[in-house]
């Protein structure tokens, strides 16, 4: 074996198992959703877009892709806005610091459908702890059924999605803070910045990459975000609470139409592949840069 | 502003974030601590704390299977994801080839397409091979879905370890397969056990495939196995909770204290 095969070869295992899982699976969903297909999967005739045109004719569809669009942005924007002050602090040297990293990024190690599962009791409308919480604390005074309606599920749900993002977008701008040095901070200091001007006019900017990067790879991973909504609500109730991935399962899984469902498939992924452009760009530009 | 001080406006600014945080493991622990009598009245700390819950909840939710479903799935997917990735990882980082920018950008894509996205398509696949509920099948689907990040994670890691010892190392006389094994290898132990760590808790917590490809009770993992308690009709939700915090604490111990290794490795992973 020549030399130059030689990094080929050792990259070719981990291609075709990311390949096998990625490519296979798509181009099967293609298919599917460009024929009309049984509830079994058996393929019949090719029927063009028809698929997707039912979908488009589907107000549950439109409404979940609508849903979809507050669900990233709320929890995109809300993790964003939070994390930020939250990776300043931890940043910063205090008494307790390691405790309160370790409190904060511990929603990370846990399995999302284990928190959904945790909430969704916590959100009990009779002897949940959040309604006897607020209670206790004279904020409400009746029991509020949390998930009984969309209206409420929903923000709920957004709120959930906000506080599992959170450790991995404080991470992200930890990593970002750690490589401003310090020295940019004291000439500023001896130049009369006060804190607001430092953090403006020299923290932001060089943070600035890193919060592209954590807001576009956020965007993918909400957007994609199934265990909260389906093990709070699976959806319901009356698909209030549907995203299009949710939206997605119930269709192919549920209700057996497989050819719809992997019409969404299909919109998803063409709205990822977009999300991944971006990222990938913004990626490799960063490493030029560095 | 003295320390003290700034220690105290930080956690004051922090406590929000920290209570909202540990809201979800107080009511796990503090449901799996109620008796059955207590569980519908609102209170918060139970009168008669029943520790026995966690006893009996073995028997009550199959826990056992479930957990060691659960471990065979989580070690061999991070015992062969690794095995793959190092070699992959090494190319990245040690090699300059033509296909290695489109490798790299075929990894980012990857790895952001989530399981759900592809499920019909998955789910077919197994199907064909004929291993629906079969935790081998699992497996196999996982070390799909984490090699992308394993490889990336990995040749971040390989990159920073300098090239000069292996170059000492030949100069000495030593076969190339002798110098990966006594030297370069030794030195990327941290990565590998990071990217391990990740690995692990990722496909220990994993939930759609698992939803949509076992269909057994008695192959279920703990995640799904804890979701089909709450499915049921009665739900003992002192049990679910029990479960639940025994499943969660030991991975959120090990992550705790790794922690800061991890963040530093994902760091230069993430965004390297």
């Amino acid at each position: 074996m020549g030399r130059r095969a030689t990094p080929y070869f050792l990259i070719l295992p981990s291609f075709l198992m990311a390949a096998f899982i990625i490519l296979w699976p798509l181009y099967q969903i293609g298919q599917i959703s460009l024929h009309d297909v049984n509830r079994f999967g058996m393929l019949r005739e090719f029927s063009g877009l028809a698929n997707f045109q039912a979908l488009f004719a589907d107000p549950d569809f439109l409404a979940a892709l609508w849903r979809t669009l507050i669900w990233t942005l709320g929890v995109v924007l809300g993790t964003l806005i939070v994390s930020v002050p939250i990776a300043l602090i931890l940043n910063d040297d205090f008494y307790g610091r390691s405790i309160a990293r370790v409190i904060i990024m511990l929603p990370w190690a846990v399995s999302l459908a284990m928190m959904a599962i945790v909430w969704r009791w916590a959100l009990n409308g009779e002897s949940g702890m959040l309604n006897s919480g607020l209670r206790g604390l004279g904020l409400i005074h009746t029991n509020i059924e949390w998930l009984a309606q969309g209206s409420t599920a929903f923000p709920m749900q957004i709120l959930i999605g906000i506080l599992v993002s959170i450790p991995f977008t404080t991470t992200i701008f930890l990593g970002g803070l750690s490589s401003v040095p310090d020295e940019l901070y004291d000439a500023a200091a001896v130049e009369g910045a006060g804190r607001w001007q430092q953090f403006r006019h020299i923290t932001l900017p060089l943070l600035r990459p890193f919060i592209n990067i954590a807001l576009v790879l956020n965007v993918i991973y909400v957007f994609n975000s199934f265990p909260i909504i389906w093990v709070t609500t699976q959806g319901g109730p009356a698909n209030s609470t549907d995203i299009l991935v949710t939206y997605l399962y119930k269709l192919g899984f549920r209700i057996g139409k497989l050819g719809e469902a992997s019409a969404v498939s299909m919109i998803t992924f063409g709205l990822l592949l977009v999300f991944t452009i971006i990222y990938v760009r913004l990626a490799m530009r960063e490493e030029k840069d560095a | 502003m003295k320390k003290l001080k700034r220690s105290i406006l930080y956690w004051i600014l922090l406590s929000p974030i920290v209570v909202l945080t540990l809201f979800p493991f107080a009511v796990m622990f503090i449901t799996a601590i109620k008796p059955a009598t207590e569980m519908l009245s609102p209170t918060w700390w139970p009168d008669q704390p029943a520790f026995a819950n966690f006893i009996t909840m073995f028997g009550e939710t199959n826990f056992g299977q479930a957990l060691l479903n659960s471990l065979i799935v989580a070690v061999s997917t991070t015992v062969i994801t690794i095995l793959i990735a190092i070699p992959g990882g090494y190319a990245l980082s040690r090699y300059r080839f033509g296909a290695r920018s489109a490798f790299r950008q075929f990894l980012l894509i990857s790895q952001m397409l989530s399981p759900i996205v592809l499920v019909i398509g998955l789910f077919r696949l197994i199907v064909w091979l004929g291993l629906i509920d079969n935790l081998a099948g699992l497996v196999f689907v996982y070390i799909g879905f984490n090699v992308a990040f394993a490889v990336w994670m990995l040749q971040s890691y390989f990159s920073t370890i300098p090239k000069d010892l292996e170059e000492a190392a030949w100069i000495e006389g030593a076969s190339p397969w002798r110098t990966l094994v006594s030297v370069f290898l030794p030195l990327a132990v941290p990565a590998m056990v990071v990217t391990a760590i990740f690995t692990f808790i990722a496909s220990w917590n994993e939930f759609i495939l698992a939803l949509t490809m076992l269909r057994s009770a008695n192959g279920y993992t703990l995640p799904l196995q804890i979701f089909n308690l709450v499915s049921r009709y009665t739900v003992e939700w002192n049990f679910v909770m029990a479960a639940a915090f025994a499943a969660t604490i030991p991975v959120a111990i090990v992550f705790a204290w790794l922690q800061r290794y991890l963040m530093r490795g994902l760091a230069l992973g993430a965004v390297k």
